[in-house]
């Protein structure tokens, strides 16, 4: 596989104000990229960097190989899909996506052929007559990504494309991007905030946080080895439960503190005495039957959508518990629950780094 | 009456006394002198009328006598040179500031603001200001041509009959340039800043952003710009009132200063309505075609 964007010691400052911190980044070419962050962790800003709308202060950016980081965004040849879609208001569907061709230069019979073709691949082939303004949210997200691949570019940039629509839109177009990108055999690098987006979508998360990569790597892999408190508490939804702990003194056990102590046993060995944290997955949490399991926890609140339901304790560190049994749980009752000694994480107490 | 009155508080009627009050004030102060110009157009005025509402009326004599005199025409071209001329000036200065301004430099909303001194100066304030650079023997615009080397002897702005048009136009540009690139500023500022990203990205070099973007993004500012400047340079009265007074022998006469100079210096009230109604029918068009661009200013 080769590399289609590679960054190294990429660095970004706003004044006084540090954006990006000593980013190294390499993207295969094919591949999909989710960059995912809570607002402000910077992976806006390391997009539009790839783009060129942003500079870089130090370090390098190279795309296809070759060094972009003083390239006009012009002459970088990525295309990119804005949140807020960024059609030309004053264009019809056709000439909005004509336009880069146009730009170039391409004949006009050639640019029309080439639209009718991205659209009958995208749906939009009844609409290349309208303009922006008379299209739905979901039309509009088409058209501003066909004019993204009626261009053949060496990288998609996709900018929390799907933020503006309703959540049953946002499930079908997620698939319906991974599609596209795996059709055109494209590399994507993809921004949200949503982990779920993330999860879904790429081969790649990156994870960032106050313009610091976390962690990276593949989604399955940021949910089963969450490199730090943060990463564990940002991927997977409902969040994983942290409650204070401290090893036990055969090194094998965690004395954990919800409201009464009380002790899980590990599948490793740790230091005894450490002060750390545990974290416990909702749906890894499991019910079992009166005095069998690990917990004894009095219930708080109770939330059903149906397909699940979600138990929040009442106990002074909160826990959630994602249960699908239908189990008949009510405020009050008294739960026994277990979790498998392989599903509980431990993070270190002050640095929130993995144990 | 307890109906009418709770409505008048809080129904219908309150909307109804709402509209009522700026179109009576219209009515009253635009309106019925507005008739009353267009009714006197086809009367027959003299002194001795002057006083009377229903006086003789003569059909379209006046418009005849009106384009029989021989300044007529001399006169409405002058109009259509000040105007084309005022509005390409205002227009095109107005913009390219407006795009300098756009570049937001340190200080530049600070500059853009002191500009708009120039557009709330009084006309004659301005004339006279202009008097004194437009002066033929010790004017600053004589001298900084003469010491560029483009003209070899002064030139008399003021008195020279080929001149005189351009020197009052000169003004008016000065006078309008500042209410052109504000409004045109405000319009430049609406253009959402990511489409530029995306044709940045797109593709598209500065010059082809401009032309591909800017421009037909701006097209119902700059109708309404140019439609607005139509109206208040058809208006332009002090200015002339200050610099020529229309002269010398009409050569910088234009139709709304003949209108005035006919009606109250000539007492030929009929006459100066006469051009009045001629000059409404072109603002009517300018009025219609603000009125049409302003309301496409939805942007998708």
């Amino acid at each position: 596989m080769t590399k289609q964007i590679e960054l190294s010691g990429v660095n970004k400052y706003y004044g006084a104000f540090h954006a990006l911190k000593n980013i190294e980044l390499s993207i295969e070419k094919g591949s999909f990229v989710a960059l995912v962050g809570p607002s402000g962790c910077g992976k806006s800003t390391l997009l539009r960097s790839l783009a060129g709308l942003e500079s870089i202060s130090t370090g390098d950016l190279k795309i296809a190989g070759e060094l972009m980081n003083n390239v006009p965004p012009r002459k970088r040849d990525i295309a990119m899909v804005f949140q807020s879609y960024a059609l030309y208001p004053h264009m019809t569907v056709e000439q909005n996506l004509t336009y880069s061709l146009r730009i170039r230069g391409v004949p006009k019979a050639e640019a029309k052929k080439a639209a009718e073709e991205v659209a009958a691949t995208t749906g939009l082939s009844q609409l290349l007559g309208r303009y922006p303004r008379e299209l739905s949210g979901g039309q509009r997200q088409r058209v501003a990504m066909s004019r993204a691949i009626i261009r053949h570019p060496k990288a998609f940039l996709f900018d929390e494309p799907l933020s503006n629509l309703d959540a049953a839109l946002r499930v079908h177009m997620r698939k319906e991007i991974r599609t596209l990108h795996d059709r055109l055999g494209a590399t994507s690098v993809y921004v949200t905030h949503d982990q779920i987006e993330a999860m879904t979508m790429a081969d790649h998360v990156v994870v960032m946080k106050d313009g610091v990569i976390e962690q990276q790597g593949a989604p399955l892999e940021l949910y089963d080895r969450p490199a730090n408190r943060f990463v564990a508490g940002f991927i997977g939804s409902p969040a994983m439960n942290f409650v204070p702990a401290v090893v036990g003194e055969d090194g094998r056990s965690l004395a954990v503190d919800v409201g009464e102590k009380q002790t899980i046993t590990l599948d490793r060995q740790l230091q005894p005495g450490r002060r750390v944290t545990a974290g416990l997955r909702p749906e890894h949490l499991h019910f079992v039957e009166p005095g069998q399991g690990v917990f004894r926890l009095p219930v708080g609140i109770v939330e059903s959508t149906g397909s699940a339901t979600y138990i929040t304790t009442a106990t002074a560190a909160e826990v959630t518990i994602v249960e699908t049994a239908r189990r008949p749980v009510r405020t009050g009752d008294i739960i026994d629950v277990s979790i498998r000694p392989s599903d509980v994480h431990v993070f270190d107490g002050e640095s929130g780094l993995r144990v | 009456m307890k109906r009418l009155l709770s409505s008048i508080r809080d129904g219908n009627g309150f909307d109804i006394v709402l509209v009522a009050f700026p179109l009576g004030f219209l009515f009253l102060m635009a309106g019925l002198p507005l008739l009353y110009n267009i009714l006197m157009s086809f009367q027959e005025v003299d002194m001795f009328s002057l006083g009377t509402f229903l006086r003789p009326f003569v059909g379209f004599k006046n418009y005849q006598d009106l384009f029989a005199q021989p300044e007529t025409w001399p006169i409405l071209g002058n109009t259509a040179i000040f105007v084309t001329g005022s509005i390409a000036g205002q227009f095109l200065i107005g913009f390219g500031l407006a795009l300098f301004f756009w570049v937001n430099f340190p200080g530049a909303s600070w500059l853009r603001g002191l500009f708009l001194v120039s557009w709330v100066m009084p006309g004659l304030v301005v004339g006279a200001i202009w008097n004194w650079i437009l002066s033929g023997d010790f004017g600053v615009l004589n001298f900084m041509l003469r010491e560029t080397g483009i003209i070899s002897g002064n030139i008399f702005w003021r008195s020279d009959p080929n001149y005189s048009l351009y020197a009052v136009i000169i003004a008016n540009i000065w006078l309008g340039t500042a209410f052109n690139m504000i409004l045109l500023s405000v319009g430049l500022a609406s253009i959402p800043g990511d489409l530029y990203e995306a044709a940045e990205l797109d593709g598209a070099n500065a010059w082809q952003r401009f032309w591909t973007i800017t421009l037909p993004m701006m097209r119902s500012t700059i109708g309404a710009i140019v439609s607005l400047g139509l109206i208040f340079t058809l208006q332009q009265f002090d200015l002339f009132a200050a610099i020529t007074s229309g002269g010398p022998n009409n050569s910088s006469n234009v139709t709304q200063y003949w209108a005035w100079d006919l009606s109250f210096r000539q007492y030929d009230f009929a006459k100066g309505a006469t051009i009045s109604v001629i000059m409404i029918v072109f603002v009517m068009f300018a009025s219609v075609v603000y009125v049409r661009s302003t309301r496409h200013e939805v942007r998708g």
